[in-house]
């Protein structure tokens, strides 16, 4: 594990807001964690940042680093008075690394950003300052990366490249990621972890498909005529315009997919809709 | 270290507000300088009235020095408040913005982050001191030029131009270290309260307290020594007739104590707390 958090507590006041939770991520591993807003999933990035001391419990970085981890808390935090060169030159400088034009291009190159927007960051949309922050977050080059909620105000164009950037970044330069959100949907296209927290609590854990599988009752199949098959008639259905809500178990979707393609009914999408119920209860 | 003070200059004056707020100072200064002007020629005509009859005096006594020390009466009060402003809001704008949160997400120790703060402030405080000097000086000659300086402090105290000019930049000298005391305490108040507004309200509070205090004599004892805000007026000891070195050096010493034990408190508890 290139990150590990073991038994950690945290108590405010009466409200015990982390309650011995562990969680780790190796090299090129993406983990989310999944709650509900409130759950702790900011306050357990800002123990692993070190911003909070726990109550209980310990974090294990890699020692031999200058900046073991990096991330963004809730979200990007920047000098909004300073564009986006200055912004990169300053938390640079800070930590000891003097940087020269051509190697602040290439970290704005490296999160997608253009090298040529010179106006102040408070310009800059959501999609672009959290790139911003994650190429501040790179900075001499952290091991793990942890990003609170980072699609959180961003469209569906922003959402889509943002997660580009995630999955290239642990594929090909074997970061340990660890991601937070309260939509499933987008954990489950990303992680290959996922850790579940509710109250607090760690209430389940375990691969990112293996847990949405166990916690998948239903799939939303969609098609142009999928009112016409035959094989749904086998199922429980509700149809809802071009889509199909099936209750059927995750290993029977491939089988069902096949039957569909026979009746040449070719669908546009199949979508788990999870039991977020059963995946909140506790397992643990 | 140096990266750290080098990215806290380079913050302070890339934001308009540091500009806003040496604009204020200056205008007030520009607007005390006329002000007094014409307040000093109604205090000289009633003070003199009857010594101008029996005495010769070089000049005019509605000089540049005497207006120079009129602007250093009215200036340890705005000064302060404005440079607390400015100072607390080098830390409570990093705790709104929470840029103070991605500072800590970097390699960066919080003993020397918030260090660097204290060291800037205090350069800031010192240079801004130092503009007013300057400007006071630059503009006084420039309008109302040299002459004595007659200063009313438990009698008139009359001293020659030459004389006047060293006694005044030596107060700005004093008077720069009191500023760098209240700058100080600002910064120890931002850490304590991380909100602008409560911030501003209780270093208001702490200056105003502090000029109450200067006012009320608290006997001949200890306290009337060594209570901080009994230092602050330290400036005033060089328009006596005789300079009491011992005892300016002795408030020197004990304002710089003081500037340290705010800062030390104010270091202690930032590392201590939590960020966020």
């Amino acid at each position: 594990m290139i990150i590990s958090g073991t038994n950690l507590s945290k108590v405010y006041g009466k409200r015990k807001v982390l309650d011995n939770v562990s969680i780790g991520c190796a090299s090129g591993e993406i983990c989310g964690l999944l709650g509900a807003n409130g759950a702790g999933k900011t306050t357990l990035f800002k123990i692993l940042f070190g911003l909070i001391t726990p109550d209980t419990g310990k974090v294990v970085l890699p020692n031999q680093s200058i900046k073991p981890i990096g991330g963004i808390i809730e979200k990007p935090a920047l000098y909004e008075y300073l564009n986006a060169q200055d912004n990169i030159h300053l938390f640079a400088s800070i930590q000891g690394l003097q940087l020269t034009k051509q190697e602040i291009a290439t970290h704005l190159i490296r999160v997608g950003l253009p090298i040529d927007r010179n106006d102040k960051v408070e310009n800059f949309s959501m999609g672009m300052k959290q790139r911003l922050g994650i190429a501040i977050a790179l900075l001499n080059n952290p091991a793990c990366l942890v990003l609170d909620e980072p699609f959180t105000g961003l469209d569906p164009l922003g959402v889509s490249s943002l997660r580009k950037l995630i999955a290239d970044l642990a594929e090909k330069e074997g970061l340990a990621i660890i991601l937070s959100s309260h939509i499933i949907e987008e954990l489950s296209k990303l992680c290959h972890t996922l850790y579940v927290l509710k109250e607090g609590k760690l209430v389940n854990a375990g691969p990112a498909q293996q847990l949405i599988a166990e916690n998948t009752d239903v799939y939303n199949i969609c098609a142009d005529n999928i009112k016409q098959a035959e094989c749904l008639k086998n199922y429980q259905v509700e149809f809802k315009g071009n889509c199909a809500m099936v209750t059927i178990a995750a290993s029977a979707v491939p089988y069902l997919i096949q039957l569909l393609d026979k009746e040449q009914i070719y669908i546009t999408s199949c979508t788990p809709e999870l039991s977020m119920e059963k995946l909140f209860e506790t397992n643990r | 270290m140096q990266y750290l003070l080098k990215a806290e200059i380079r913050k302070l004056f890339k934001q308009s507000k540091t500009y806003y707020a040496l604009g204020a100072l200056f205008s007030i200064e520009l607007l005390i300088l006329f002000s007094a002007y014409y307040q000093g020629t109604t205090i000289i005509d009633l003070l003199l009235e009857n010594l101008k009859q029996k005495f010769y005096f070089e000049g005019t006594l509605l000089n540049g020095n005497l207006l120079i020390y009129l602007i250093l009466n009215t200036l340890w009060f705005h000064l302060p408040l404005i440079l607390m402003i400015i100072v607390s809001g080098t830390l409570t704008s990093e705790y709104k913005d929470r840029t103070l949160q991605t500072i800590m997400l970097q390699p960066v120790s919080k003993w020397k982050f918030i260090l660097s703060k204290y060291i800037v402030a205090i350069a800031f405080t010192l240079m801004v001191v130092a503009l007013l000097a300057i400007s006071s000086f630059g503009l006084s000659y420039a309008f109302f030029g040299k002459g004595d300086l007659v200063v009313y402090l438990n009698g008139l105290n009359f001293f020659d131009a030459t004389d006047a000019i060293k006694r005044l930049q030596w107060s700005f000298v004093s008077g720069a270290l009191s500023m760098v005391f209240f700058s100080v305490a600002s910064l120890t108040i931002a850490i304590l309260f991380k909100e602008a507004t409560k911030t501003w309200i209780v270093s208001a509070f702490f200056l105003i307290l502090s000029n109450i205090l200067l006012k009320v004599d608290f006997g001949d004892n200890w306290f009337n020594q060594l209570f901080f805000a009994k230092l602050n007026d330290t400036w005033q000891y060089f328009f006596y007739y005789t300079i009491n070195w011992q005892q300016i050096i002795f408030n020197s010493v004990l304002s710089l104590i003081y500037c340290m034990l705010f800062m030390g408190a104010g270091i202690y508890w930032f590392h201590k707390k939590d960020i966020g």
